[in-house]
């Protein structure tokens, strides 16, 4: 429960900050995807579950804030965190190259997801243009703060992980 | 104890099931009643519109910071750049006053309608922008309370920036006119010839929107051309300036014509907007 409240406090200060700080410069410049980093990184580091929570609470953020249909991008999120949480049988230490490269992948999709339902189908059939304006440089961003914050993100979870084990160890002293 | 080890046992796959159907039923009821759950949004906001406010002050505060000790230099350029065109301006205002001047006595003497009404106004500012690359909406701090409704138009320096889609008790969200999925009927503000101006994630990038459909009967479009919206807009005020042609060529169908626009309003630093309290009178409203 502990976990769950952190994390969703994580998310939101994601929201926050991706909303306003990283939007402060321009409209037109590309911004990070922090809420696909934490989903990715949450759902790597705990699995399938916790991805599943963590990709639906992120989504439900930018569909209750700023998308026109309610749930598309809990959806999406929802189905990246699930699938991220497949590999969380091989994390095992603060090595960042696995999410880095899970959170370059996992971003590509969703925006190239995102360019088919929006933009192809709309006639927006320009793709290269898009790839190089929009997904190529949020994917390096999106990478870059995968690189500065995942340590970040680890430590919580350590130290999450530290004090459940010790409070599952004294309920067990107890009994 | 019990109630633990049963709540472990739930399996992700019968969790992304349910949260699944729950995705699909609101996709579905805001698919369906097109009406958006403003409620719901409502009172979500109140947890994230005060911190936005206050984050994005203190990031305002600090990027003033960063950027006056970044271009003292540019500054002083820039500053005579100004100074000179405020002479210029200050000129130029002049005559206008002595043109205004004529045009009420005329208006007066012909007993004219003012065309273009003094809309009354009230300033915000943009508190958050879309997380996402794709769309270009944005909030800004005013709501229902101080008298914004849906559909209000939004202009920033002298032009146009966009238009509310929803608000909230103290937020709007403002879908603004560069963005992939806006369309505006606009008109040449000389001839009042008529196209359509919808914004283009391909050519924002080089701070230019499209226009198409344009019937340039007198031939007289030519690159600098003002844009303004059209009297036959449903959503846009009358004579609000978009922008200013920046290319115009010919469809295959010699025809009309189509380009690109640079817009009046400045995209890349928007802060603050105006709203004018006043909506289209339109068929359904009057």
């Amino acid at each position: 429960m502990k976990r769950k409240g952190i994390m969703l406090l994580l998310i939101w200060v994601a929201f926050i900050l991706q909303s306003t700080v990283f939007k402060l410069q321009t409209f037109t410049n590309v911004s990070p995807n922090l809420l696909l980093m934490m989903t990715v990184s949450i759902a790597f580091m705990q699995g399938k579950k916790e991805g599943i929570l963590a990709g639906f609470a992120s989504g439900l953020f930018l569909d209750l804030f700023f998308g026109s249909i309610l749930g598309i991008y809990s959806l999406l999120y929802m189905l990246l965190g699930y699938a991220v949480g497949h590999f969380a049988s091989i994390y095992f230490d603060e090595d960042v190259t696995i999410p880095v490269i899970l959170v370059t992948v996992g971003d590509f999709l969703l925006n190239f997801i995102i360019y088919i339902g929006g933009f192809l189908l709309r006639g927006r059939v320009a793709f290269p243009t898009y790839l190089m304006q929009i997904i190529l440089p949020e994917m390096v961003f999106t990478s870059i703060m995968t690189l500065i914050f995942y340590r970040l993100i680890y430590r919580i979870n350590h130290m999450l992980s530290e004090s459940e084990k010790e409070e599952r160890q004294s309920i067990w002293i107890r009994d | 104890m019990k109630k633990s080890r049963i709540s472990i046992k739930i399996k992700s796959r019968h969790l992304l099931v349910a949260l699944g159907i729950l995705c699909f039923i609101m996709i579905l009821g805001t698919l369906t009643t097109s009406a958006v759950p403003s409620p719901i949004r409502n009172a979500a906001s109140m947890f994230v519109t005060p911190f936005q406010n206050g984050v994005n002050r203190i990031g305002t505060v600090m990027n003033g910071w960063a950027s006056g000790f970044r271009n003292v230099r540019k500054l002083k350029n820039e500053n005579e750049e100004l100074q000179a065109r405020i002479d210029e301006l200050t000129e130029d205002n002049n005559r206008l006053i002595q043109c205004q001047e004529e045009l009420t006595r005329l208006e007066e003497l012909y007993k004219l309608d003012r065309e273009y009404p003094e809309y009354t106004k009230v300033a915000a500012s943009v508190i958050a922008k879309d997380p996402g690359n794709w769309y270009s909406t944005f909030v800004i701090n005013k709501g229902k309370a101080d008298g914004l409704a849906v559909n209000m138009n939004v202009i920033s320096g002298g032009g146009l920036v966009g238009i509310i889609t929803e608000t909230g008790d103290h937020w709007s969200s403002v879908r603004s006119i560069i963005d992939d999925e806006n369309n505006i009927s606009a008109m040449i503000a000389t001839t009042s010839d008529t196209c359509i101006v919808s914004g283009n994630l391909a050519s924002m990038s080089n701070g230019r929107i499209d226009f198409s459909e344009l019937r340039d009967r007198g031939n007289v479009v030519e690159e600098g051309t003002n844009i303004v919206t059209s009297s036959i807009s449903t959503q846009y005020l009358t004579g609000i300036l978009i922008g200013y042609v920046a290319e115009v060529a010919e469809d295959s169908n010699h025809l009309t014509k189509y380009g690109t626009i640079i817009p009046a309003a400045d995209f890349k630093n928007i802060r603050e907007v105006l709203v004018i309290q006043e909506l289209k009178q339109t068929k359904e409203n009057s």
